[in-house]
């Protein structure tokens, strides 16, 4: 570990400047192995005087803050929420009548979270084909994403093996996603302190592990402005272990299994 | 909850089993194919095979293949994890029978996502 | 096809370079950066020991790994768990270096066209008979500051 506490305090406020992101203490590491390559590319002999270097150079901060604001992702990412899309949420919007679904993948990172949305309408409703919208801050994740060609370490995170063989097809050292699922998701550069991205109204929303790094405020601001994108009777899925109680009070939670889903709560969509 | 972790090498049993143990399982051991199937008749409580493909005497695709056969083990889920990392391959496993397929090498977090999918674990979510 | 066109995606260092940091990321370090290109001359590998499988194939190609015995001691530690000064038997050596060279084949085997049976490991003291073998490439890796070893051969 070569950072010190002020070169850590800079990257952070850099970090929460551009993206409201928050690296508290406790994160040093993350920094650390985040930055590492950046450094060796750069020539640097550590990350701290890789940092220190930063200073003088704001073409570099770009590089940083995206290296820094990239998710550890999987695919199915905890299970549970997927299978409550295809059991629960789906068929209540189609017995709704809803044929046209229009999804949003927040902080989609490389595209591991749109995809199994993809594979998972393919697997259960085949019939429907959901315009899907995925968005992150980072360029390089959206080009990963567009590219839809994963490593053999990203595969086996979450990929049950029967999706594997459906979906994708080994070239060489990586594995690329079948056109037909690839086709389904249109990537965009977003930012979530923005207003919501074209595309909606939303009928599902998934804004998966991104709150926890944003101060009480700014996850209010996100939580409304998704809101105000969302048809009125949408559903949000949050990550295992976020909230939006104590946060916003107008969603309603429903309690499916382990899961909670949000919804609007009525006639308090603005 | 009971797992039989199937490999001819024993540090990939010590590390497939550790995990599994931390998962919540009991964990018995086979080095080949056919071992496996005398444990599989030995223990009536297993629900779960953790299987290498490349071993000696029988292979873990064989014991996939002659546990498929069987109507008393039709709910065991069989879990290749092997370096036979070809789509050929893994299309070969599951045709055959195995649920889920594991490339070497692996973390924790690889199989326990994969239990996790198929209902044998409930994972607590770590921020 | 030709053995050389069948092996042309892994005549470069790169491949087996990921192969390796992947399985020394994931199971022997936990955590990436302690695998990488050895700069410098070849090393010379102290009281030197050799782990292969072979794939089989219209040329059957053999997978090698090659370290120290203290490397290979180290890296059986690694993987068991072991405390830094436990003593490692030969049983376990052979175990966890064979594995490792299994691992390394049969990511190797992933990548190439129309890979046959990968054999089961074979560790030793010496080295394999390689005499009428060709070798398609070698590379080390510094470990910890200890080399490491990955050739491929075709044997005729």
């Amino acid at each position: 570990m070569t950072l010190t506490d002020d070169a850590f305090d800079f990257v952070a406020t850099l970090v929460r400047q551009r993206s409201a992101i928050q690296l508290e203490r406790g994160k040093e590491y993350l920094v650390e192995s985040r930055l590492a390559p950046l450094a060796r590319t750069a020539g640097a002999t550590d990350v701290d005087s890789y940092v220190r270097a930063l200073r003088n150079d704001v073409t570099k901060h770009d590089l940083v803050v995206e290296a820094l604001t990239t998710n550890e992702t999987s695919w199915f990412r905890d299970a549970n929420p997927f299978a409550v899309l295809h059991t629960t949420v789906v068929p209540e919007l189609v017995g709704r009548g809803r044929r046209d679904f229009r999804i949003w993948s927040a902080a989609c990172s490389s595209g591991q979270e749109p995809y199994s949305i993809a594979m998972t309408f393919s697997e259960h409703f085949p019939a429907l084909r959901p315009q899907i919208i995925a968005t992150d801050l980072s360029e390089l994740m959206l080009d990963r994403g567009r590219a839809g060609e994963y490593t053999q370490l990203e595969i086996n995170r979450g990929l049950p093996a029967p999706m594997l063989v459906k979906y994708f097809e080994r070239t060489g050292a990586t594995f690329q996603i079948t056109p037909s699922i690839r086709n389904q998701v249109h990537f965009r550069h977003h930012n979530l302190l923005e207003p919501a991205p074209l595309g909606g109204p939303f009928d599902i929303v998934f804004l998966r592990n991104v709150l926890i790094y944003f101060d009480v405020e700014t996850k209010r601001d996100v939580l409304r402005r998704v809101r105000m994108s969302m048809a009125p009777d949408g559903y949000l899925f949050l990550g295992a272990a976020e909230t939006t109680i104590g946060v916003d009070e107008t969603w309603e939670r429903i309690q499916v299994g382990n899961t909670s889903i949000y919804r609007p709560r009525e006639g308090k969509t603005r | 909850m009971k797992a039989l972790v199937i490999d001819d090498s024993r540090v990939m049993r010590k590390i497939v089993g550790g995990i599994l143990v931390d998962a919540g399982f009991e964990v018995v051991e086979a080095a080949d194919g056919q071992e496996a199937l005398d444990q599989m008749t030995l223990n009536d409580d297993i629900t779960l095979c953790c299987i290498d493909w490349n071993m000696p005497v029988m292979s873990g695709f064989e014991f996939v293949v002659e546990v498929r056969k069987h109507v008393q083990w039709r709910d065991v889920t069989l879990m290749m994890i092997t370096t036979e990392g070809e789509q050929g391959q893994i299309v070969r496993a599951l045709a055959a029978g195995a649920h889920e397929y594991v490339i070497k090498p692996f973390t924790p977090e690889v199989i326990l996502d994969k239990l996790q999918f198929l209902g044998l674990v409930e994972m607590k979510e770590t921020v | 096809m030709t053995s050389a066109a069948t092996w042309e995606p892994l005549t470069g260092m790169d491949p087996v370079m990921t192969i390796a940091q992947d399985l020394f990321t994931t199971m022997i370090d936990g955590e990436p950066g302690h695998l990488s290109p050895w700069l410098g001359d070849t090393p010379v590998l102290e009281d030197p020991r050799y782990a292969w499988v072979d794939v089989d194939g219209p040329v059957v190609t053999r997978v090698m790994l090659m370290a120290g015995r203290a490397t290979g001691e180290n890296l059986t530690r690694a993987l068991l768990a072991m405390d830094a000064d436990e003593p490692v038997s030969d049983a376990d050596f052979a175990d966890a270096v064979g594995e490792i060279a299994n691992v390394v084949g049969g990511n190797v085997k992933s990548l190439v066209t129309n890979p046959g049976a990968l054999s089961l490991p074979v560790v030793g003291r010496d080295e394999p008979d390689n005499s009428s073998a060709m070798r398609i490439m070698a590379t080390y890796f510094g470990w910890k500051g200890a080399p490491l070893g990955v050739s491929l051969w075709a044997l005729t």
